[in-house]
């Protein structure tokens, strides 16, 4: 199986399985680098992807959730997200943008603010909190696209019908 | 690489260029052309407002008149697009692109800032703010 691992934000790869985890035994690839395989819906940090962990040979793997003080591989002392540092949290800025000044509805505006919030949060390393404020964006992002291509979808059904008159001319 | 999604991709393109192609064949400000329903239910003007004609006037070349129907839109759409590129292609690849575009969070909320004090300053009725409105149709 081919796997693509990322280090300091430079995609590296493919590797063949064996490899991949040969480098995360040695250190080479790091618990917090991320790792993609064709197939997976997104690059994950090596240390929570199983079929990898499954694989390290015993002296190296350590089960989650049993830290080991000195081992490479111990989870997080901090409970909760993992603070790992490469994780990509996609922000929804230009998304914002674009059905902000397309699809012509407010709801844009808070899609663009919580796009906005992404970054800091993830810049003062609140994982969780930038997490969360993607996935506003995100939903704002589709409430707006969606309304906005609602209503042109209605209105191409209305001509289609010859609803329209000439009396309901729109000012826009 | 994601067939479908890339399928969609194409189709999205398709259908894009047909309503582009069909906005310059009407004409901008055309009675039947989907207004902005914000500015129907309120009478004051979105951030997006006057963007169909601007975008009329660009199919037909006419820079200055897109750019008098919505100043910031114009210069916003094609830096979002641009920026949207390379997350586009993650997207229909299934794994994202090393490379991203991006303002970076002060320029986020420059962005955040610029587009709600257009929004405001638009809806002012007094000169020079009226000069970001949108023209009255028919002028």
């Amino acid at each position: 199986m081919q796997w693509y691992y990322s280090k300091n934000g430079t995609q590296l790869g493919p590797v063949e399985q064996g490899e991949l985890i040969s480098k995360m035994a040695s250190g080479e690839v790091a618990p917090g680098d991320l790792v993609w395989r064709e197939g997976m819906v997104d690059w994950q940090p090596s240390a929570q992807v199983n079929e990898l962990v499954a694989l390290m040979p015993v002296s190296q793997a350590q089960p989650m959730g049993t830290p080991m003080a000195g081992s490479p591989y111990a989870p997080p002392t901090a409970g909760g997200a993992m603070p790992y540092s490469g994780e990509v949290i996609p922000n929804y800025l230009w998304q914002s943008i674009v059905v902000t000044i397309l699809c012509c509805w407010p709801f844009g505006i808070p899609a663009i603010i919580y796009a906005a919030k992404v970054e800091g949060l993830k810049s003062r390393g609140d994982i969780a909190g930038a997490r969360a404020a993607s996935a506003s964006a995100k939903t704002w992002c589709w409430v707006s696209f969606g309304l906005g291509l609602g209503i042109i979808l209605i209105y191409v059904v209305m001509i289609g019908a010859g609803v329209m008159s000439s009396s309901s001319r729109s000012n826009f | 690489m994601r067939p479908e999604r890339a399928l969609l991709s194409v189709l999205g393109v398709l259908v894009l260029a047909v309503a582009l192609w069909w906005l310059r064949a009407q004409g901008a400000g055309a009675p039947w052309l989907p207004g902005c329903s914000f500015h129907r239910l309120t009478g004051l003007h979105c951030p997006g407002c006057g963007m169909t004609r601007a975008m009329a006037a660009i199919l037909r070349g006419d820079l200055a008149a897109a750019f008098r129907c919505n100043p910031v839109g114009l210069v916003l759409l094609p830096l979002a697009l641009v920026g949207l590129l390379p997350e586009w292609l993650g997207w229909v690849r299934g794994r994202r692109l090393a490379f991203r575009w991006h303002p970076g969070a002060r320029g986020a909320w420059l962005l955040v800032g610029l587009i709600i004090a257009f929004w405001i300053l638009r809806n002012l009725p007094w000169w020079p703010f009226t000069l970001l409105a949108p023209p009255a149709l028919g002028s």
